[in-house]
């Protein structure tokens, strides 16, 4: 639902807004982890990254942190030690995730631990990935589509990831079957013009990412969106709806994924 | 029950001991020249005094003798006459418009006295005359907007029609046109009100204090009349402003006995869209329209009908492939009966609509969402003018509400959305209610009532049982027509004032109220997708209970007057939205989104305002902190809501120059809003996010703005005059922030930085306005 901002569009197109950047003064306050972590079907994805956050006046540099233990455990007792390949990133070459299966990521770093669980989701084929015009506020933009067959099944969660010309857009795409269940499903990974990104053009390359997500992670990519982004929209800010357990930022993510690239016609 | 007959008692025992013989005068004032009723025309004879009620009816009971009798409202001249009372009289009084000349207008500053003797506080009335000179934006005269300037009362937002009353939130205020309720009041994203005030008659706001005929909403009552029509003579009036055009017809239908009114407004900025060149503006469509109408008809001198009604309409559409439009519609039917000299009777018969509807055509994803809020209403209430000690009012309301929260329909055979009809819900309101205004002694004025509601929630339907986190543990399913839960709630209501001398008073009240239709909503900014559910098992009737004391003073020969009130109000049951909540979830159990708490808030609001002579207007004052505490945000701990605001300050001036030229402005001053900042940030999914610890811990920056208007009287002739207003609002281009986000830099990708948005910047206008 981006009603909103195509509310906050008509404001700004009906009456001459103005922006601004502002001085605000921030407290700075408690440091807490961050701990990212994915898990796939794929051999080679499987990586734990783990840093802090930092003062909104510091600079975007967030070294990532060594030293810490971290391990997979599947439920039927497989561990999987995950060893730190680049600071305060840790890796595993061959892990890779089954359907229906459980995994417990269990990080432990300077006498904290923190532990999260996730069942690996059914693979939900991307049938077509297409770039097609729309007509956007009288502008024709060229929007990538893909499209999958949804299963019968109510409780499928998606989300798609485009990088046009290997540069990784910041809009996050999620889907779920609330409204679509069983259907021939159709996403337009829509962007904005008049966002950071730039627009897509004839003989871009655009590849797409399709990943089936657990529920729990719906959530967490819809609250990230909505609270944490930084934007206006939301009435109450809030840090996203996580699964990780022990008090640190992120998420811990097993997901299929499929990638399809297309040349833009 | 029993509180109720105790109550009853109490007060038919203080009606004794009236021996002597009383005789009777009533009746109805009107303006002449309009026939119009006149609403709370003060009426006086010897040391009896009342005021004509929402139609025009008076009724004042004295001992037989020689009696000057007086009748004065707002911008009236003063009716005066010797009456020799023997019997009981019917007295209808036609008052004069006051002459728009320099020399007398301090006439009418007797009239504008608030009374310092009833017990209502918490009130405000305004008449359109009185707002016709305040500065607005884009020109678009509005009541909703004027009464923000008032102390205690807040404007949601940067040229927000919403509004927060003492702590309360947006859908804390029952909005009445014609007694209907409008359940969403604003135009445009909230930028005008549905409001045209070409038809509006007379606008009162209880911020607190309100009578036991109303109920329904937390923090505050808008009563809004229409006018009735002109029942003397045909009149048209228009206005053509920057972004909207007006048109009023009015005129009798039978002389002296029946008329008609019909009031359209329609924006058109919509059209300077289309000749323009940006395509990106050419192909949108943005536009809204207002039809107001009202017949009435006197059937012999003790029975009148009134048939009024509104229907509104925005719509909004980009290009082919979105589409919102949104409206209400309200019906009222109205009979006025007397049955007596000292018995009025109105019947009232409200229907009431609001929905919207949204299209989506993209691609393979072509649906349309439709929400919906109905309600059929009856009222009928009595005034009862006992004795010059006491004035009862007693009646009932019955209301059924039909909620359709969400249907969801594909618009194609290969939509890839599925039909997904959220079940509607019913439910029954009623209420009973009586309130006596007793005149204690000659210094002691009392009010008290009760309002007994009670709300069922009807089948069919699922209701749920829900743990902690918000997960369905039980699905409890409901037959048509059963009663699921019914909400009983008794609402005292208690007010006194003790004058303490011919120029000033104090006094204090208390009074609870009871909610339960509640609007969810998720965004900064009202939105008309914004969602009204009833209470069910497990969302509570919100609950409200009101302090205040006030004292009250006129100055300088009631020039000048001075109000200054403090209050302390509790709400329970408040609703807030858990972290990542989905308003837009396909579920009935809209409840696993939803926490609960509560609120108190608490004030001191002072108003220093000039009546009469060529300078009028006011300055106020409102010093105030507002509240929440809810089971799962902020630690449990309380939080600041977000429409808590330290200093509010509104300076609102009008000063007339000459027959043809009237100035105005007015400056506005207020803490910016509670806000949520970022208390860091943090990298994940290759990008910069920010988190936060806590809720509404910052301050937007303080808000100020000055506008400045003028009039400008073209013609003024008996048959035809026109003016032309200017207005600019924002004179002096503060940028007021509007929102506030935080993102990485453009210039800097190694830093994060905050931005301010601010919306209107020195927006001039013009409008031309005629009567014939």
């Amino acid at each position: 639902m981006r009603i909103v901002i195509l509310f906050g569009l008509i404001l700004s197109i009906s009456f001459m807004s103005c922006e601004k950047v502002i001085d605000v003064s921030l407290k700075d306050s408690e440091k807490l982890y961050v701990i990212e972590g994915i898990l796939t079907d794929r051999e080679g994805d499987c990586v734990v990254s783990i840093s802090k956050t930092k003062n909104f006046d510091d600079d975007n540099i967030f070294e990532g942190l060594g030293d810490a233990v971290v391990s997979v455990t599947d439920d039927e007792g497989n561990t999987t030690a995950l060893p730190e390949a680049t600071t305060g990133v840790y890796r595993s070459a061959t892990l890779t995730a089954t359907t229906g299966k459980a995994y417990m990521l269990e990080v432990n770093i300077n006498g904290q631990t923190f532990s999260a669980s996730c069942i690996m989701p059914v693979k939900v084929k991307m049938d077509s990935l297409y770039v097609k015009e729309e007509g956007f506020f009288g502008e024709t933009i060229k929007l990538a589509n893909v499209q999958y067959e949804d299963p019968v099944v109510k409780g499928n969660n998606y989300r798609f990831i485009q990088y046009v010309n290997g540069i990784k857009e910041k809009n996050i795409f999620i889907r779920d079957d609330d409204y679509s269940d069983g259907n021939t499903s159709t996403i337009t990974l829509f962007t904005a013009p008049d966002e950071d990104e730039d627009e897509i053009k004839s003989g871009d390359k655009v590849r797409v990412d399709m990943q089936c997500i657990a529920p729990a992670l719906y959530k967490y990519w819809y609250s990230l969106d909505q609270g944490a982004s930084g934007g206006s929209n939301s009435a109450s800010p809030a840090n996203p709806v996580t699964n990780i357990e022990g008090g640190a930022l992120g998420y811990f993510s097993v997901h299929t994924v499929e990638s399809k690239t297309v040349v833009v016609p | 029950m029993n509180k109720l007959l105790l109550v009853i008692l109490a007060m038919l025992t203080c009606m004794q001991g009236y021996s002597q013989e009383k005789f009777t005068i009533s009746g109805t004032v009107r303006v002449q020249k309009t026939g119009e009723t006149i609403i709370g025309a003060s009426i006086k004879a010897g040391d009896a005094g009342t005021f004509s009620n929402d139609y025009g009816f008076y009724s004042i009971s004295l001992p037989a003798g020689k009696y000057t009798f007086e009748v004065s409202a707002v911008g009236m001249l003063i009716h005066t006459r010797s009456i020799e009372l023997g019997n009981d009289m019917t007295l209808n009084i036609a008052l004069e418009e006051e002459p728009k000349t320099l020399d007398n207008i301090t006439i009418t500053a007797t009239s504008k006295n608030r009374s310092l003797s009833s017990p209502q506080m918490g009130i405000e009335r305004l008449s359109t005359k009185e707002i016709r000179n305040i500065p607005v934006l884009l020109g678009e005269r509005d009541v909703l907007k004027t009464v923000q300037l008032l102390p205690g009362i807040k404007a949601a937002g940067e040229g927000n029609s919403g509004f927060f009353v003492r702590g309360g939130a947006a859908d804390q205020n029952l909005i009445l046109l014609d007694e209907a309720t409008v359940y969403n009041a604003s135009h445009l994203l909230g930028f005008f009100s549905t409001f045209n005030s070409d038809a509006i008659k007379d606008v009162t706001v209880y911020k607190g204090g309100m009578p036991a005929q109303y109920g329904g909403r937390l923090s505050s009552v808008l009563d809004i009349k229409m006018n009735d029509g002109n029942n003397q003579d045909y009149n048209v009036s228009g206005g053509i402003g920057l972004i909207s055009a007006k048109l009023n017809v009015e005129g009798p239908i039978q002389k002296d006995r029946s008329s008609f009114l019909i009031t359209g407004r329609r924006t058109y900025a919509d059209m300077f869209l289309k000749l323009s060149n940006d395509s990106a503006l050419k192909n949108n469509t943005l536009y809204f329209y207002d039809l107001n109408a009202k017949l009435n008809y006197n059937i012999g001198d003790k029975d009148r009908l009134y048939l009024s009604g509104y229907f509104g309409k925005d719509v909004l559409a980009a290009g082919q492939t979105f589409g919102l439009d949104w409206g209400n519609a309200t019906g009222t039917l109205r009979w006025n009966h007397i049955f007596s000299n000292k018995l009025f009777s109105n019947t009232s018969f409200i229907f009431s609509n609001y929905n919207y509807n949204i299209s989506i055509r993209n691609g393979a994803n072509e649906f349309d969402i439709f929400s919906q809020i109905r309600d059929l209403n009856l009222k009928q209430e009595f005034q009862w003018y006992i004795n010059n000690k006491n004035n009862i009012r007693f009646g009932l309301n019955s209301v059924h509400h039909t909620i359709r929260p969400g249907e969801v329909r594909p618009s194609s055979g290969q939509s890839s959305i599925n039909l997904s009809l959220l079940q509607k819900r019913y439910s029954w309101e009623n209420a009973l209610y009586f309130t006596n205004t007793w005149k204690a002694t000659d210094k002691i004025n009392l009010t008290y009532g009760l309002r007994l509601t009670s709300f069922s929630i009807l089948g069919e339907g699922d209701f749920y049982n829900i743990d902690n986190e918000g997960s369905v543990t039980d699905t409890l399913s409901y037959t048509k027509g059963a009663f699921i839960k019914t909400y009983i709630n008794p609402e005292p209501r208690v007010a006194a004032s003790y004058q303490l001398n011919e120029t000033s008073s104090v006094k204090a009240s208390y009074v609870r109220n009871v909610q339960n239709l509640h609007l969810i909503s998720n965004s900064t900014t009202a939105s008309p997708t914004d969602k009204w559910v009833a209470s069910t098992n497990i969302i509570k009737p919100e609950v409200s209970d009101l302090f205040a004391v006030g004292y009250y003073k006129n100055l300088w020969d009631n020039n000048y007057e001075l109000t200054f009130e403090t209050y302390y109000k509790t709400m329970q049951n408040q609703i807030d939205y858990r972290d990542g909540a989905n308003v837009f979830i396909n579920s009935d159990a809209i409840e696993t989104q939803l926490l609960f708490g509560k609120g108190r808030a608490y004030g001191i609001e002072l108003q220093f305002k000039k009546k009469a002579g060529k300078l009028t207007g006011w300055l106020s004052y409102t010093l105030s902190k507002t509240e929440k505490r809810i089971n799962g945000i902020n630690n449990n701990k309380w939080y600041n809501a977000r429409q808590d605001r330290t200093h509010d300050l509104a300076l609102v001036a009008s000063y007339q120059i000459s027959k043809k030229w009237t100035i105005s402005a007015n400056w506005i001053y207020y803490t910016g809003n509670a806000v949520t900042f970022p208390a860091g940030k943090y990298h994940v999914n290759d990008q910069t996010y920010f988190y936060y610890t806590d809720r509404n811990g910052y301050r937007m920056p303080s808000y100020h703005r000055l506008d400045l208007g003028a009039t400008w009287v073209l013609k003024q002739r008996k048959r035809f005059s026109s003016e032309l207003s200017f207005s600019l609002y924002n004179a002096y281009g503060r940028e007021n922030a509007y929102t506030i986000s935080f993102r990485e830099s453009e210039d800097n990708p190694g830093k994060t930085e905050a931005v301010q948005l601010a919306l209107f910047k020195y927006i001039p206008s013009v409008s031309y306005n005629f009567k014939f």
